[in-house]
């Protein structure tokens, strides 16, 4: 699904991410663990299509990612769910559900559906897959964290990408919540045979609901391993504050 | 470097001090300053607060004249609306993709904007009685083309103004500007927009007042009236009327603000 060839990324303030390669099958579910700072954002900003590499090549589905530039095109291969959920507060619920059908709706049909919701059938079973059927007319910005994070994948849902990219979709919220979020997207994932690639604060999570992980550190790859070969020392390693870079990831 | 910038401050503040004390020797602190029989006048003017004029016809007629009053107000705020709306999208450049258009239109509208709102509404009542004669037409339109260019104006800031991760969100979901616009950028730039808009009503209808001398009937006209004969007591009441409308649009504004809060 994505292929990456010694890709770099440079910002002012220094390596964003050495020369990486990488390579992700369809279907899989990928978690990316690391430090603050080690690169997971930009690697998954990468791999999105919303920034360009400095050298170095991305594919996704075969296809070159600087040949994808329409919006539309890409938004079918990929969706992102982002840290801070970046719904539009003022809206119903079920417009920003809709949102997720812009790129392939007419303009006419987008402004339509603000008065009367198109699809309000499919908009309604994403909603009750992330668990929130009866919130359709709700205001976004009336929903507790989690929920909104919920409504975010109903909106890539509708969307309906091959493959979703999470970067800390579970950062605002609490752990019993956070985990009932990951499980909820790893399954979505699954039943849908979509691919998974999610940045992860907790390592955990990782471990019990990814079957591969990712370790970055300082922008370069530390370890690429299904999730039970993961130890504890790798973990540790990764982790060790010693010999940090400083934060240099912005966006 | 920085002491010599210090001292040449003071001095300069001393020099326009200075030039301040000169000027108050030029005023003839004579009889001629205040007119001898004001207080006289403004002590009537003042007592009249007390009683104010209640007669039911009076009353009518002032209740009649609010409710012109507010009527031309939001005649020429909807015409305003209808010109800064659209304009200020344009000057906000927001749905322009390439660069080169957006700085066309940013520039080119503002140029437009500007023009319309740096001519008061009292001169554009002249203009537009010149052209119309003394007619309601007149007062409309006087009011509507500048508030139409501080609409245009402060819209296109709001429009720019609003969360970015939203509408970048929605771009990477697939959608163009246009939808981005529709799902994004307004509906978070719509209680701004609102709260604005009935600021900017209040203003039109204290304008409207004013504006009674091209023949607009209303409240303005009433007070005039009211003044030329002397009878403050009758100005008392429109003027509570006056305060009585602002009050009223004020509170419906808060209403609408609250319930569009996110």
């Amino acid at each position: 699904m994505f292929m990456l060839q010694e890709v770099t990324k440079r910002y002012p303030q220094g390596v964003a991410l050495a020369p990486l390669s990488l390579a992700i099958n369809a279907g899989e579910q990928v978690a990316i663990a690391g430090p603050s700072g080690s690169g997971k954002t930009t690697l998954l900003h990468l791999i999105g299509g919303v920034i360009q590499p400095d050298a170095g090549d991305i594919s996704i589905d075969g296809r070159s990612l600087s040949r994808l530039r329409s919006g539309r095109e890409l938004a079918r291969l990929v969706g992102v769910i982002h840290q801070q959920h970046d719904l539009v507060p003022h809206l119903a619920v079920i417009h920003n559900v809709l949102a997720g059908r812009l790129g392939e709706w007419g303009l006419m049909k987008s402004l339509l559906s603000l008065v009367f919701p198109q699809e309000r059938d499919a908009a309604l079973r994403a909603l009750n897959q992330v668990g929130l059927p009866d919130k359709l007319y709700q205001r976004t910005s009336q929903l507790s964290g989690g929920e909104q994070q919920r409504v975010a994948i109903a909106r890539v849902l509708m969307q309906a990408p091959q493959a979703i990219l999470a970067d800390e979709p579970v950062a605002s919220l609490d752990p019993a919540r956070a985990e009932d979020l990951v499980r909820l997207l790893t399954q979505l994932a699954l039943s849908t045979g979509r691919t998974l690639v999610s940045s992860l604060h907790s390592i955990e999570l990782a471990r019990t609901y990814f079957q591969r992980i990712v370790g970055l550190r300082n922008g370069e790859l530390q370890f690429d391993l299904p999730a039970a070969a993961v130890t504890v020392s790798m973990l540790e390693r990764l982790y060790d504050l010693q010999g940090l870079r400083d934060e240099v990831e912005v966006y | 470097m920085k002491s010599r910038f210090t001292e040449g401050r003071n001095i300069l503040t001393l020099v326009l001090l200075a030039a301040f004390v000169w000027s108050l020797t030029t005023i003839p602190w004579g009889e001629d300053l205040i007119h001898a029989g004001g207080g006289q006048a403004f002590v009537q003017f003042v007592t009249a607060a007390l009683t104010p004029e209640l007669s039911p016809t009076f009353l009518q007629r002032a209740l009649l004249a609010s409710w012109q009053t507010l009527a031309y107000a939001t005649a020429s705020m909807t015409l305003a609306i209808a010109i800064g709306f659209p304009l200020g999208v344009v000057a906000s450049g927001v749905l322009a993709r390439r660069a080169g258009a957006r700085l066309t239109s940013i520039y080119g509208v503002r140029l437009i904007l500007a023009f319309l709102r740096s001519i008061h509404e009292l001169v554009w009542a002249w203009l537009f009685v010149v052209a119309f004669g003394l007619s309601p037409m007149a007062g409309i339109l006087a009011l509507a083309i500048p508030y139409g260019g501080i609409l245009g104006r402060v819209y296109a800031e709001v429009l720019q103004d609003v969360p970015q991760a939203p509408l970048h969100a929605l771009r990477v979901a697939g959608a163009s500007e246009w939808k981005v616009f529709l799902y994004g950028r307004f509906p978070m730039a719509l209680p701004d927009l609102l709260s604005y808009g009935f600021y900017r009503w209040e203003c039109s209808i204290r304008s409207a007042a004013i504006l009674s001398f091209v023949g607009i009937p209303g409240l303005g006209y009433l007070i005039q009236v009211s003044l030329i004969d002397l009878k403050y007591s009758q100005v008392w009441t429109l003027l509570a009327f006056m305060v009585a409308i602002i009050v009223l649009v004020e509170s419906w504004s808060n209403l609408v603000r609250r319930r569009l809060a996110a």
